[in-house]
């Protein structure tokens, strides 16, 4: 890979003064000390984004940008299985690490030694075998004495911290009749409540996010993300809606709201039987967590028909003085809204080839003049179907202010089609809706990806740096000034949280498609991270990528520290 | 292929999976062909039709771009993380029909398409797969 341009915009020196004092006084100041957001249980990573605002912030200091260049590998961890690679983001909590590799398989790690305290491998049902997102899960959640695990045939299972042996089991979807309905995302906590979503946006089904009490695994609500309406969903068509939240939703303890979001509807390009809204499609929502009732939500994507799920992270920052949600979806807009009522803030554009819209109104969130694929035409639009980014979370670094976000600037070229029902019989099948479907160039531009660093509110550019090929890692930012991730080739990197520049690199072999994190053990901070490449976007990009067929598959967690 | 030939083909697929599962290690119940039930009930039906007959490609072209193409092949064969299908000439026939079949799980997962296709759906891919190799 060759990250082939950094670009700084516009930094004033005020600005850069005063984020280096707000970032000295972090790094002078004991984290542990530090109650304000993102700076809780510091030397932890004790959730899937560490906090609940969705940072992906360490606050620990130890490794920073003066010294990250003698990082060493302290051990590194090979689950065995390289199918779909490595995509968790690990749990850190006192010492002890927590992950999930191919096929369910969790393990409790020694954070410091990389030694195995514990393994638990499901027995998984024989449907696993056909689904079509199979193998991989995105992580483990741990509370309340347990890990919870959503698993490749549909249930949330609870293993005990300490022992490994399993607790509880409950069996949520039908994955016969739900076209292998599955969690591919670690269910969350929202007090005594876990919940999740499962895939199948691309499906033929109708998504819903379950709840289960998290002590008992007894059944506490489900919603359904097709909202029961015939003007939204004219002729029954939401049964086959997909709306599946396959990502990890956040629970906000201080408004004790769950916020989740909702992928596109299906059949995802042909939507001449759904012409309607398609609610809770495309959608960020917020949830009562003792109830599953909507306290409000925000559909980004009305009527989507580019295949442009909402589901991705509920960054959570303040805005003169109010906290306020920065929400990317895969249709290449943030949407900034009150996290109190989804009030609209602002909408800014981050994909840079955007053609499927003119643009979304900042103050009412309308799509203007959005271009619809047909059936018997060639059309092209940009972002893909895997979006401005994929699912590869960005950070939020409170000293610089800045956003951290992968993109990938890739189009595809779609016919749209009515689903030929021969094809909608297996288990496995997905409900694209179309004739056929390329991933293409951007016109007049190489396919690419970038690094940016913004201000989430405004979508102003402080740095950028371009990649010849997306990166697919989340990424990680520390107070240490650092921001590390990784591309589809296994580089590690490590930047300059203020300027981008590369501090640090290793080369671990295998692509990166999980979340790195950080911790702290006996005094001694670590850097861990997900390698391995996996997930079914590698290969979609390969049409775009020829290079992608010949890179190799993996799984290792690569912890680092500095001696 | 006969059907113990195919039976040897299974065995050696499985004895692989089991191989690579050592101590420390799990394996799941769901790896590969050796899931997909009695194999000798898999033994693939010879193709009812030509396969260089261009109405049965032009179907399986259709069912390649709606399915297979849209995420993980590439349009004409180009593209996925499997080989490229365009100028490939290696691969028998029943290789092709087979993998269609059982799907494939390495380091990519492929699903199995055998209890969603008819014999001649999976033929009709195979012919367009074979097609595109002359290209």
């Amino acid at each position: 890979m060759k990250a082939s341009s950094r670009k700084n915009f516009g930094v004033t020196p005020a600005a850069a003064m005063l984020a280096g004092a707000i970032l000295s006084a972090f790094i002078a100041t004991p984290a542990a000390a530090q109650t304000k957001p993102g700076f809780e249980d510091p030397n932890n990573w004790p959730e899937y984004h560490r906090t609940g605002n969705a940072w992906r912030f360490s606050p620990l200091t130890q490794i920073n940008k003066d010294n990250v260049k003698k990082l060493k590998v302290a051990w590194i961890h090979q689950p065995g299985n390289i199918t779909h690679g490595l995509q968790a983001t690990p749990i850190e909590i006192d010492g002890v690490l927590y992950y999930v590799s191919a096929n369910n398989n969790v393990w409790a790690v020694d954070a410091a030694s990389g030694k195995t305290l514990w393994n638990y491998a499901p027995k998984l049902a024989p449907i696993v075998g056909q689904v079509f997102y199979g193998a991989a899960s995105r992580g483990v959640t741990v509370g309340r004495g347990k890990v919870f695990l959503g698993t490749l045939d549909g249930r949330f299972v609870a293993i005990d911290q300490k022992t490994g042996k399993e607790v509880w089991s409950t069996q949520l979807t039908d994955p016969k009749t739900q076209y292998g309905a599955l969690f591919s995302a670690p269910p969350q906590l929202a007090g005594n409540i876990l919940f999740g979503g499962t895939t199948g946006g691309d499906q033929p089904i109708a998504g819903k996010i379950y709840a289960v009490n998290a002590d008992t695994g007894k059944a506490a609500w489900t919603f359904d993300v097709i909202k029961n309406d015939p003007k939204s969903w004219p002729g029954g068509s939401g049964k086959v809606g997909g709306g599946s939240a396959w990502m990890p939703g956040t629970y906000d303890a201080k408004s004790d709201t769950i916020y989740i979001g909702t992928s596109n509807a299906a059949p995802d390009y042909y939507n001449y039987d759904r012409k309607g809204d398609n609610l809770y499609t495309a959608s960020l929502l917020a949830l009562d967590p003792k109830t599953g009732k909507v306290k409000w939500h925000r559909q980004e994507v009305p009527h989507d028909s580019w295949d442009y799920d909402s589901a991705y992270e509920a960054l959570v920052v303040q805005k003169d003085g109010k906290d306020v949600i920065v929400h990317l979806n895969k249709g290449g807009f943030v949407f900034v809204m009150d996290k109190k009522d989804g009030k609209l803030e602002n909408v800014w554009q981050f994909a840079e080839h955007m053609n499927w819209v003119k643009g979304i109104d900042p103050k009412t969130g309308a799509l203007i003049d959005p271009v619809y694929p047909e059936i018997d035409k060639t059309k092209t639009f940009c972002p893909n179907l895997l979006g401005a980014r994929s699912w590869n979370h960005g950070a939020y670094n409170p000293g610089t202010g800045l956003w951290y976000s992968h993109a990938m600037e890739v189009c595809n070229e779609v016919v749209a089609g009515k689903d030929d029902p021969d094809n909608l019989k297996a288990v496995s099948a997905l409900s694209l809706g179309i004739e056929s479907i390329k991933l293409v160039s951007p016109p007049n531009d190489k396919p690419y990806g970038r690094l940016d660093a913004r201000d989430p509110i405004t979508g102003k550019r402080k740095w950028t740096i371009r990649y010849d090929m997306p990166p697919l890692s989340s990424v990680l930012t520390t107070a240490g000034g650092l921001v590390i991730t990784g591309d589809m080739e296994g580089h590690v990197f490590a930047y300059d949280a203020d300027d981008g520049k590369q501090l640090w690199t290793f080369s671990a072999g295998s692509g990166l498609r999980g979340g790195p994190i950080s911790y702290s053990v006996n005094g001694k901070q670590y850097i861990v991270v997900p390698t391995g490449l996996g997930s079914h976007a590698p290969g979609f990009l390969s049409g775009a990528y020829p290079q992608i067929k010949d890179l190799p598959g993996g799984a290792a967690l690569i912890a680092f520290t500095l001696e | 292929m006969t059907a113990n030939r195919f039976r040897n083909r299974v065995c050696a697929s499985l004895c692989a999976i089991l191989l690579t599962c050592g101590a420390g290690m799990t394996c799941v119940a769901a790896a590969g062909p050796s899931d997909a039930g009695d194999e000798e009930a898999h033994v693939p039906a010879p193709a009812t039709f030509d396969l260089t007959d261009p109405a049965r490609i032009a179907v399986g072209r259709r069912r390649f771009d709606k399915i297979c193409a849209a995420y993980c092949h590439g349009k004409e064969g180009v593209g996925g993380r499997a080989p490229d299908f365009k100028g490939r000439k290696d691969l028998p026939d029943e290789d092709a029909y087979k993998t269609i079949f059982y799907g494939r799980r390495n380091a990519d997962v492929m699903p199995p398409w055998g209890e969603a296709f008819t014999s001649d759906q999976i033929w009709e891919l195979v012919a367009y797969i074979k097609f595109l190799g002359t290209q």
